[in-house]
């Protein structure tokens, strides 16, 4: 990557994930967004969980499966500009530490959800439905492809 | 046996009696130490905060500039429906939002000599680091703590003037033919001589331009179906060449002994990649000193590793030929060590000696090879002669053949500035990383609002640093470095001190929670 006169080598995106204190930065934020949900005083803790993993799995959704390329010029003739933020991360090797990660994340967070909204139905839809839609989006044989031509170009 | 002299008690090489020849290779270690302290937690969880905050805003900002309320003041890519998009907007985004709003701290232009003081310009941005404006008549002169001026010959008087000016009155500015032409002049001849002789080797060769002696000569030392292991950290001008030669390149961890002789290991017992065929050659690339970090290469350990697996050894000596060692002859004369054991002895003039160009020394049989089949002899003209003379006359202060001890003078101010400094800083209890003899000081700054707090409230203190962020470092190891030199004084580097400690307690930098070392300066004698 190259910003004014310094430049590195490789894409930064896939590695900027594997570093230190990222995954407790990344913990910590949803915390604090879920403190903050959780401090309006109209939302009931069932309502407050549930947005907060509604939010979490959106806000990632987009980030990393919706946003494609980099927002930095890279050297490698485009082929990370195709390519979404979780394919490009460790340079779409599967199985990854930080992969897993990502993916037991959301998944936790439904389960919280779940025990905080006491299993009620409705909440469950919601949550499973997204929950779902975060974890199927980062299984291994979806790397690479595009439905109903969008994000494809 | 041919060549070696028989003594009663052992066979030896000439000069070295039995006892100096089996501790040696122990003796480096007790006096080699450096410091690379882990970046702590706290400050690495602040930093993805706040470049999670910059971007957010940036985001912020291109939104409100696409429904119309703000303007972001860059080339946005029109999208006219119907046309595939010319660029992406998106992928200048980080220049955009990131780095121009700290574009004040960076390329700051000097004017005059970046001698131990330099003068800067006033410059004012208006809409925030999209254009500049010179001030020319508000100028500051400020302590130089930013220049690669290691042995202070970036200087606009004195012999080495007066020689360069003599010899442009002579000579011209450029020969304007290359080497194999009608470029070599004879003071070209007097620099490889001279060259040489200060490096301990046979012959050397010089090229007009430092980043092109390593990328346009390695590939004429080793092709494809070699190996190169190369330092992680190696400067861009190694990358490359060692891309540009067609061997199949290694990475190694920086420094580390153990990661290279696994991967020397590796090499030899497994071959080539599919044929398992042995390799043709394997060069080491590593440099004596590195500016990113301010780490010694451990040089006895490669030499150690390389007679041991035949491998040869390039070392580039960019920032440390003059800098390091009591002779100033490089990182090879720091440990003691015999310039013949390194294969390629590489190194630049622009650091220590205050000209500019590269220089290439080995073996006789390799400088006639390079001679012939270097893109630099074809290709590029050789060195202008002022810049040849300026290499001259400081070579030969350095050596001490003008007769006086000035060059031993440096030498020894730069060591004594070296320790000095960072025992200092490290007493202070900031996260200083590199040797303790290393003249180039990173400070860890972590955070990159801190980067700019940094430079700002510095130069607003009348001292000028480099600070270097994303992408030239990893992405919490943002740092200000020091480039010592032998032109400061015990009073310039107090009154840095000073500044830092300022600086350093407004804007919180002491991370340090190591205890603090035990060296110091006072095993090094000055010249007065």
């Amino acid at each position: 990557m190259q910003v004014g006169t310094a430049s590195g080598c490789e894409n930064p995106t896939s590695y900027y994930f594997n570093q230190r204190g990222i995954w407790l930065t990344y913990v910590l934020v949803i915390f604090l967004a879920h403190l903050f949900i959780l401090s309006m005083p109209f939302f009931t803790t069932a309502i407050a969980w549930t947005l907060t993993n509604v939010l979490h799995d959106i806000a990632m959704f987009v980030i990393l499966h919706v946003t494609r390329g980099t927002p930095y010029m890279l050297d490698d003739a485009g082929t990370a500009r195709k390519e979404t933020q979780w394919e490009q991360l460790d340079q779409g090797k599967q199985f990854t530490p930080t992969k897993k990660f990502l993916t037991i994340v959301p998944i936790v967070l439904f389960f919280l959800a779940s025990f905080y909204t006491k299993y009620d139905k409705v909440h469950f839809v919601i949550n499973a439905s997204f929950c779902a839609l975060s974890v199927i989006a980062k299984i291994p044989w979806f790397h690479g492809k595009r439905f109903f031509e969008i994000n494809k170009w | 046996m041919n060549g070696l002299i028989h003594k009663t008690n052992g066979v030896h090489k000439n000069g070295k009696s039995h006892k100096t020849m089996y501790t040696e290779e122990t003796d480096w270690r007790k006096d080699y130490w450096e410091s690379f302290e882990e970046t702590p937690l706290l400050a690495a969880v602040f930093t993805y905060i706040c470049y999670g905050l910059v971007v957010l805003i940036g985001h912020i900002r291109d939104f409100l500039n696409d429904l119309g309320l703000l303007k972001v003041n860059a080339c946005l890519e029109p999208r006219i429906p119907g046309f595939v998009p010319l660029f992406s907007t998106w992928e200048s985004f980080y220049t955009r939002h990131v780095f121009r709003r700290v574009s004040d701290v960076l390329s700051i232009p000097v004017c005059g000599v970046p001698a131990a003081r330099v003068e800067i310009m006033k410059r004012v941005t208006h809409n925030y680091g999209w254009s500049y404006e010179l001030h020319k008549d508000e100028r500051s002169t400020m302590l130089n703590f930013g220049s690669y001026n290691y042995l202070g010959f970036s200087q606009n008087k004195g012999p080495c003037y007066d020689a360069a000016k003599s010899v442009t009155h002579k000579y011209g500015i450029t020969p304007c033919a290359s080497r194999q032409e009608m470029g070599l002049l004879d003071i070209h001849a007097e620099l490889d001589s001279l060259v040489a002789e200060f490096l301990g080797v046979e012959a050397a060769f010089t090229v007009p331009m430092g980043f092109a002696t390593n990328s346009m000569n390695m590939p004429c030392l080793v092709s494809k179906g070699c190996l190169i292991l190369s330092d992680e950290l190696n400067h861009a001008s190694l990358v490359l060449g060692s891309r540009l030669t067609g061997a199949t390149i290694k990475t190694f961890k920086h420094n580390n002994m153990q990661s290279l002789e696994k991967r020397l290991k590796d090499a030899v017992i497994n071959g080539q990649p599919r044929t398992h065929r042995p390799w043709k050659k394997i060069l080491i690339v590593v440099e004596g000193v590195y500016s990113m970090e301010g780490s010694i290469i451990c040089l006895p350990e490669i030499i150690r590793l390389k007679k041991k697996y035949k491998a040869y050894v390039y070392l580039d000596e960019a920032h440390s030929v003059g800098a390091m060692g009591p002779h100033g002859r490089g990182v090879v004369d720091y440990f003691g060590l015999d310039p013949k054991d390194i294969d390629v002895m590489m190194g630049t003039f622009t650091k220590s000696f205050g000209a500019a160009g590269g220089y290439i020394g080995g073996t006789k049989k390799l400088i006639n090879h390079l001679k012939l089949t270097s893109h630099c002899s074809v290709y590029s003209p050789t060195m202008p002669p002022p810049v040849v003379q300026q290499v001259l006359s400081s070579m030969k202060i350095i050596l001490g053949k003008d007769g006086t001890n000035d060059g031993q003078r440096r030498i020894k101010q730069l060591a004594w500035n070296c320790r000095y400094f960072r025992r200092n800083l490290h007493e202070r209890g900031y996260i200083i990383y590199g040797n303790k003899d290393s003249p180039v000081v990173p400070l860890l700054l972590f955070m990159p609002t801190k980067l700019a707090a940094f430079s700002r409230e510095c130069r607003k203190r009348d001292l000028a640093t480099v600070v270097v962020g994303f992408p030239a470092t990893p992405i919490t190891k943002t740092r200000a470095r020091f480039c010592l030199s032998a032109a400061h004084t015990k009073e310039d580097i107090d009154e840095a001190l000073k500044i830092i400690e300022e600086v350093g307690d407004l804007i919180r930098l002491r991370y340090s929670r190591l205890p603090v070392p035990d060296f110091n300066e006072n095993d090094i004698e000055l010249i007065r």
